[in-house]
């Protein structure tokens, strides 16, 4: 595809040369001449009803108003934006909406950062001649949780409807009536539900759409806004955060190009109370008799260092293990690998989705990949293939890239996953797998590509796997398998995609090769990724926050590794591969005998972790809030949250950022990450060389050659992608065994995995938000739940060898029948169900209320 | 069916027809039906059945015969003989006329129209040629009189450049009231890639008072059914909607019916007329919208969507249906169609003007004696419409204006009477042709209480897209609220003047742009009727109601409104 020839034209008598099909409102902006705007805007199709840029272009017959945000540039034109014509008509159309717009500025949201006000004070006429009542609507109501929607401050200027047809392909906000009395509303009255909804505030030109959880707490005029990045998933999208008084007031979007658009899904908008929370600590905690008390940190830490030390000499260096936390930066993580690594000794160090499950060390090519699609020109992605991975509920705004990608960018879709999600409505071929499965479907696969003609590594014999097989075990039909196979092989560039749900547990090394080998045979070997789905999964593994891996991907007896480590610290490091998370949880108490637990809560995953927790002789949990896992702990160490805190974060696609320090509450003794390991250290005996997070950032930049310049300075505001090919992963093709038949025989698979509205600790807070919450429920196909005799909201019991679950019923037909959906969330945890295989099975029955019990006496009475 | 069974249905059908010794031709168009044109032909069959004259006489219910306030209308045709036309026939007219006319061939003459009567000498009748003389539910009928032939010769003998070609030389121009010739419009979506294209006729007639368009669909169904396959040959196209007016039910029942019996016959859908060429037509009811008569906003009603226009370009013939390549015209274009291709395009651009050919079909309303339905040659005078073809305004009044263009049209007043209707001379007059509708006004309407009144179904009608149209019609509406009850001061004929110009420039479709017109023709040519309301409080024509007072001004910047927006107490001068 070639570049069109660039179009030079006039604007006020400037010139100015910009890319064919660009619009004249953006060709002003090159010569920065601002062009007033409502309806407008950037992202969004044009829709010319707000008339307010109007300009004159030269036509045949004379100079015309045109709308400059419809006409795209043609050579030789010539625009005037300055002409009486057209400042009349500014002045006309600005009070025109002023006429009915409720002049509520005082206390309006908007107030200080609204385009009305700004363009009614630049372009406005000043004076208006129509004096008249206004027109009285709807104020203030509920849209959605979240999201408030002020009808008489309406414009009428469509852009949160076109975002929500354009982007989310959810239109769920209409006008309605005509003329005068048109008004944008909610279709049905079913709120909006769309995951990134909230994007309609910041889009809003006016004060008509506000944002619940900000409402009231924020004049713009008076908050700091620091640039950031989300905590929430992966994806990394950029954000601002506003804050005042030592609070954080609100989050908006920030544009990335390469990562987020200007997009943030609404868990990562409204969903940061926690931060603010009343429910911080405060203060060091340490166990004295059965209660925690507070006490200074000189105590605390001096209690964790005489403990360790103590534990180490009688048990040896590997009865300590260490927690990091991928919601933590790179710089927290990075420090207690060293920690555990050089002062311990013990290589057991670890996080959630970590050694247990079968990665691929360089995550996503590229966001902006999926992005060029629709952007163009170089699409770098025509089909994508998502295994086990759910981005509407784990990586929204992944999602939000692959609708455009398919609907503006004619990418297909290939969809493997036990649930019938939802980005499945955009047809292309689905696999249902049954859990326990996969194995037998990627071979089915691999055959089928092979068989439909596969690349230039297609020499392998072909997997035995029969089309009965498929049917039986997978429960997929064969034809749709060889659909999928043959849309991958006949692709130009397919991007193959999978998560931690595929990839925990016993199968997750069989499904990593079989995708390798799928993605081999089809010639997609540089597009093989796994996503990790916490903000820093990616950095996590980067920083060799693993068992068997040193900074960098190295292993452990990785020479060169080892002595550029040595240079930086100093000692020897243990050789010895470490116990993974959950085998550390499962050891508690038992080889291990001290847990170092930094930002996880592994307590709310099993019930038998939490008992195991209460075995060890010392537990020291790092934390944000008093957690289930550090109410148990001897020591709970109070740290400083993300936005409190500097560091840097790697996502999905290795792009790494910073989140730079927006807010800290003068009062509270809580510290960053670094600091308290750096004290520790020191009471241990060990001088670290720093003085702040950069100097944390500057050793990463040593320790890792693929981190080399990635300082503060060089990631500015956008961040940078550190090179792939510093970790060569070139997949050799691997047979893989096809499992015996999966699963106990039980009457409903269980699928567990993510979701966004989880929940958990940095959920809830937000008071708002809790209906949404996914937390305590089953979900379960209607036809299965029908012949349970079940409805919605019923009390379940869901039970297998392993324990028992009472939870709420919810019904939802993305589920497939025989299977039953929980999502994680922390109460009660469904970890109690599972044994690591990944193709676990349960048994459901209703339990029946005291209700129904009063109801069924009642009616065996008549 | 091909074109020799084609012939042959002709040639059946004119025999059975002649075989009659009478046929009784009843008009069931919406005005007749409505004035109890049933009753009359029920009364007429019961009548020929009593009299044991069934097989020799027939009554049809046929389309309308033109003028409508005359109704219900019967003509009377017999072999040999000149039709007779009867004016408001009631069951015992019908009665008379089997018993008299039909029996003993003496005309009831009471109730006999003139067939030397300048409402029928004076028209031409192209595209109504057969309205009033076919049964529009008969297939037969419209292929006796030539039906199909022009769709078969086209298809036969022409290539698609060819049809195109042939319009291009006619000089044809939209019926929808822009004017936009139609041969270089079709020749647009031909040389439009797409691998689907559409055609679309707009039956969506708004402007109050026209029903043009109406009373083809109803008396004529089948010439637009082949006025758009000859247009889908030409273009490329093999999908073609017919988008109805919702309030027409009468309309749509009969254009599906006529699309079965054509499909039934091989003169739609799969190879017609035994060619190559597909050609379907699915009928869209509209749901009342008058912007939907916009064509873009008449697209997204025929997609589903709500009926709101989009700016152009790109034109639907670039990008319409469903991002396809389109054609729109107005039913009545269609309606030309056929004729043309028959009869050659020297003969259609021998009638009309230099510039504006052919005959154009007008719906006559308003303070004249006989109001109805013409066609007539482009480039008559508004005094042979108003004082021959309309017999002029009863009880001696005195004309006035004649707005034409409906609401997006103009006045023209009394000076004007002699301006050759066309295109162009409408318009050098501040009016347009628009669609059709014309309706005339004595010295008893007050221009001012006119304007408002399109003003106000301008305000009603907008889909509240753009700005200018959805916020300016309702502020122009308010100040000739206030002209015509008196509380008016000259500022806010000053203001109104300057909304006329915003709204006219800023808005985003023709609705929005052309909403003004009402009220810049008036003013041009009645500003002393206007100003008479205001300096003097009253009403030159006696229309208006002048019981409010200005609020007076208190400085000279700004002036006060109590709440409600005009009953306030004048302030002490």
């Amino acid at each position: 595809m070639t570049m069109p020839e660039p179009v030079t034209l006039t604007i006020d008598g400037r010139e100015v040369t910009v890319p064919a099909g660009t619009l004249v409102v953006d060709a002003a902006a090159a010569l920065n001449i601002e062009i007033p705007v409502f309806c407008s805007h950037p992202k969004l199709d044009p829709v010319a009803c707000c008339r307010m840029c109007l300009v004159e272009i030269e036509g045949p017959r004379g100079p015309m108003l045109q709308t400059a945000c419809s006409v795209p540039v043609a050579n030789g034109m010539v625009v005037r934006t300055d002409t009486d014509q057209v400042k009349a008509t500014q002045e006309a159309n600005l009070a025109f909406l002023l006429l009915n717009h409720p002049l509520d500025c005082p206390i309006c949201d908007k107030g200080g950062e609204c385009p009305l006000q700004d363009q009614t004070m630049r372009f406005g006429p000043g004076i208006s001649q129509l004096v008249e009542p206004k027109r009285r609507k709807k104020k203030h109501y509920l849209i959605s949780d979240t999201i408030v929607l002020d009808q008489e401050r309406c414009v009428i200027c469509w852009r949160c409807i076109r975002y929500l047809q354009e982007w989310e392909d959810k239109p769920q906000l209409a006008l309605f009536e005509r003329g005068g009395e048109t008004i944008i509303d909610v279709q049905d009255g079913k709120p909006v539900d769309a995951k990134t909804g909230g994007n309609i505030i910041d889009i809003c030109p006016v004060g008509a759409l506000t944002n619940r959880v900000a409402r009231f707490a924020f004049r713009p005029w008076e908050i700091e806004r620091t640039p950031s990045i989300c905590n929430h998933c992966s994806i990394g999208c950029n954000l601002r955060l506003d804050t005042r008084t030592h609070t954080l007031r609100r989050v908006v979007g920030r544009e990335n190009m390469q990562v987020n658009d200007q997009w943030i899904c609404d868990k990562g908008r409204f969903a940061n109370a926690w931060v603010s929370s009343e429910d911080r600590l405060t203060m060091p905690l340490l166990r004295k008799g059965e209660q925690l008390v507070p006490v200074s940190w000189q105590e605390a830490l001096q209690y964790v260092a005489d403990r360790l030390r103590s534990i180490k000499r009688q048990h040896g260096p590997d009865a300590v293990g260490g927690i990091g936390s991928a919601k933590l930066s790179n710089e927290s993580n990075y420090l207690l690998q060293r920690f555990m690594r050089q002062i311990v000794g013990t290589n057991n160090i670890d996080h959630r989705d970590g050694g247990d499950v079968a990665a691929l060390p360089t995550g996503l090519p590229a966001l902006a990949d999926i992005m060029k699609p629709q952007y163009g020109p170089n699409p770098q992605v025509d089909t994508v293939l998502l295994f086990g991975i759910d981005p509407s509920e784990e990586l929204p705004i992944l999602d939000l890239h692959l609708k455009r990608a398919v609907r503006r960018g004619g990418v297909k879709l290939v969809i493997a996953h036990p649930r019938k999600v939802e980005l499945t409505r955009y047809g292309g071929p689905y696999l249902g797998y049954r859990p326990g499965s996969e194995a037998t479907l990627l071979n089915g696969l691999v055959k089928a590509a092979l068989a439909a003609g596969g690349k230039d590594n297609a020499k392998q014999p072909a997997p035995k796997v029969t089309d009965e097989d498929l049917a039986q075990i997978c429960g997929v039909d064969p034809a749709d398998v060889k659909a999928a196979a043959e849309l991958i092989a006949g692709s130009e560039r397919t991007l193959i995609l999978y998560g931690p749900m595929a990839a925990r547990g016993a199968h997750g090394p069989a499904i990593r090769d079989g995708l390798g080998n799928l993605a081999l045979v089809t010639g997609n070997a540089q597009r093989l990724a796994y996503a990790g789905l916490d903000a820093n999964s990616q950095g996590c593994r980067d920083m060799g926050i693993l068992p068997d891996r040193l900074p960098g991907h190295a292993a452990l007896d990785d020479q060169e590794a080892k002595q550029r480590l040595h240079r930086l610290w100093g000692g020897d490091l243990p050789d010895a591969p470490g116990k993974t998370y959950s085998q550390m949880l499962d050891a508690s108490g038992d080889d291990i005998k001290a847990l170092f637990i930094m930002g996880a809560n592994p307590a709310t995953e099993r019930s038998a972790w939490a008992e195991n927790l209460g075995k060890l002789d010392l537990l020291v949990v790092q934390e944000l809030f008093l957690t289930e896992t550090a109410a148990q702990a001897d020591v709970v160490l109070p740290a400083l949250s993300w936005a409190e805190a500097d560091g840097t974060f790697t996502n999905l696609e290795r792009r790494v950022q910073r989140a730079p320090r927006a807010l800290r509450d003068p009062d509270t003794k809580a510290a960053p990450d670094w600091m308290i390991l750096d004290h520790l250290a020191n009471r241990l005996g060990v001088n670290w060389p720093y003085a702040d997070e950069r100097g944390i950032t500057n050793e990463i930049a040593q320790a890792i050659p693929f981190y080399a310049g990635l300082t503060w300075s060089a990631l500015g505001d956008q961040g940078i992608q550190w090179d792939a090919s510093a970790v060569p992963q070139q997949p050799d093709y691997r047979p893989v065994a096809q499992p015996a038949r999966p699963g106990e025989r039980r009457a409903f698979a269980l699928v567990t995995g993510t979701a966004l509205y989880d929940g958990g600790g940095m959920f809830y807070r937000t008071e708002q938000m809790r209906n949404m919450a996914y937390n305590g429920i089953a979900l379960l196909n209607p036809d299965d739940a029908a012949a349970l005799a079940v409805s919605d909201g019923a009390t379940l019991t869901v039970r297998n060898d392993r324990g028992e679950l009472a939870l709420t019923a919810r019904l939802n037909d993305t589920v497939q029948p025989g299977t039953v959906w929980i999502p994680e969330s922390g109460n009660p945890p469904v970890g109690d169900l599972l044994d690591g295989s990944g193709a676990e099975a349960v048994d459901i029955a209703r339990q029946e209320t005291a209700q129904e019990t009063v109801q069924e006496a009642v009616s065996q009475g008549e | 069916m091909n074109r020799v069974e084609l012939q042959n249905m002709a040639q059946a059908e004119t025999e059975r027809q002649n075989a009659f010794r009478c046929r009784l031709l009843c008009c069931a168009s919406t005005p007749c039906l409505s004035s109890g044109s049933t009753a009359v032909s029920e009364a007429m069959k019961q009548a020929l059945t009593d009299g044991n004259l069934d097989a020799e006489v027939e009554v049809v219910a046929t389309g309308c015969m033109g003028p409508c306030s005359r109704g219900p209308l019967v003509t009377v045709k017999m072999p040999g003989q000149e039709d007779v036309v009867y004016e408001k026939v009631t069951p015992e007219v019908a009665k008379e006329i089997v018993a008299k006319h039909v029996t003993q061939s003496k005309p009831v003459s009471e109730n006999v129209l003139p067939a030397d009567m300048p409402f029928f000498v004076k028209q031409k009748k192209v595209v109504l040629a057969n309205s009033g003389q076919i049964d529009p539910e008969r297939l037969e009928d419209y292929v006796a009189r030539g039906g199909y032939a022009a769709l078969a010769h086209a298809l036969r003998e022409m290539t698609p450049e060819e049809v195109c070609a042939t319009l291009t030389k006619s000089g044809l121009r939209g019926r929808g009231g822009a004017g936009y010739p139609t041969g270089i419009k079709w020749d647009l979506v031909r040389k439009s890639e797409g691998d689907k294209k559409y055609v679309v006729a707009n039956g969506d007639e708004g402007d109050p008072g026209a029903y043009m368009d109406r009373t083809m669909m109803e008396s004529d169904p089948h010439r637009l059914l082949e006025g758009m396959a000859i247009a889908g040959y030409a273009v490329g196209a093999d999908q073609g909607y017919l988008y109805v007016r919702g309030e027409y039910p009468i309309a749509a029942q009969r254009l599906q019916r006529a699309i079965r019996a054509a499909e039934r016959r091989g003169l739609l859908g799969s190879r017609v007329l035994e060619s190559n060429f597909n050609f379907r037509i699915d009928v869209r009811i509209g749901a009342g919208a008058f912007v939907c008569g916009e064509e873009t906003a008449l697209m997204a009603s025929i997609m589903g969507r709500r009926g709101q226009p989009v700016p152009r370009p790109p034109y639907p013939s670039e990008r319409g249906l469903w991002g396809k390549p389109t054609l729109i015209n107005n039913v009545e274009t269609y309606g030309s169609i056929a004729p043309i291709i028959l009869n050659g395009p020297e003969w259609f651009s021998g009638i009309g003007t230099e510039k504006s050919k052919g005959t154009k079909i007008f719906a006559l309303a308003g303070n004249i004696d006989t109001t109805g339905l013409i066609e007539v040659p482009m480039g008559i005078t508004l005094r042979e419409i108003v004082y021959d073809i309309a017999n002029g305004i009863p009880d001696g009044y005195a004309f006035k204006a004649a707005q034409t263009g409906g609401p997006s049209g103009g006045c023209i007043p009394s000076q004007f009477l002699d301006t050759p209707v066309d295109y162009e001379s409408l318009g050098a007059l501040g009016s347009i042709m628009g669609s059709g509708g014309l309706v005339v006004m004595d010295e008893r309407s007050c221009m001012a209480d006119v304007a408002k009144y399109f003003i106000e179904f301008c305000m009603d009608e907008s889909c509240g897209k753009c700005v200018p149209c959805r916020v300016g019609t309702v502020q122009m509406h308010r100040l000739l609220e206030r002209i015509t009850d008196g509380s008016a001061t000259f500022e806010d004929l000053e203001t109104l003047e300057e909304l006329c110009v915003l709204v006219r420039d800023t808005s985003l479709c023709g609705l929005g742009q052309n909403a003004p017109n009402p009220v810049i023709s008036t003013l041009r040519y009645f500003r002393e009727e206007y100003e008479a309301h205001i300096k003097e409080r009253r009403c030159p024509a006696g229309a208006c109601e002048m019981n409010r007072i200005p609020v007076q001004e208190l400085n000279t910047n700004s002036r006060v409104y109590s709440q409600n927006g005009a009953q306030a107490e004048p302030a002490q001068a």
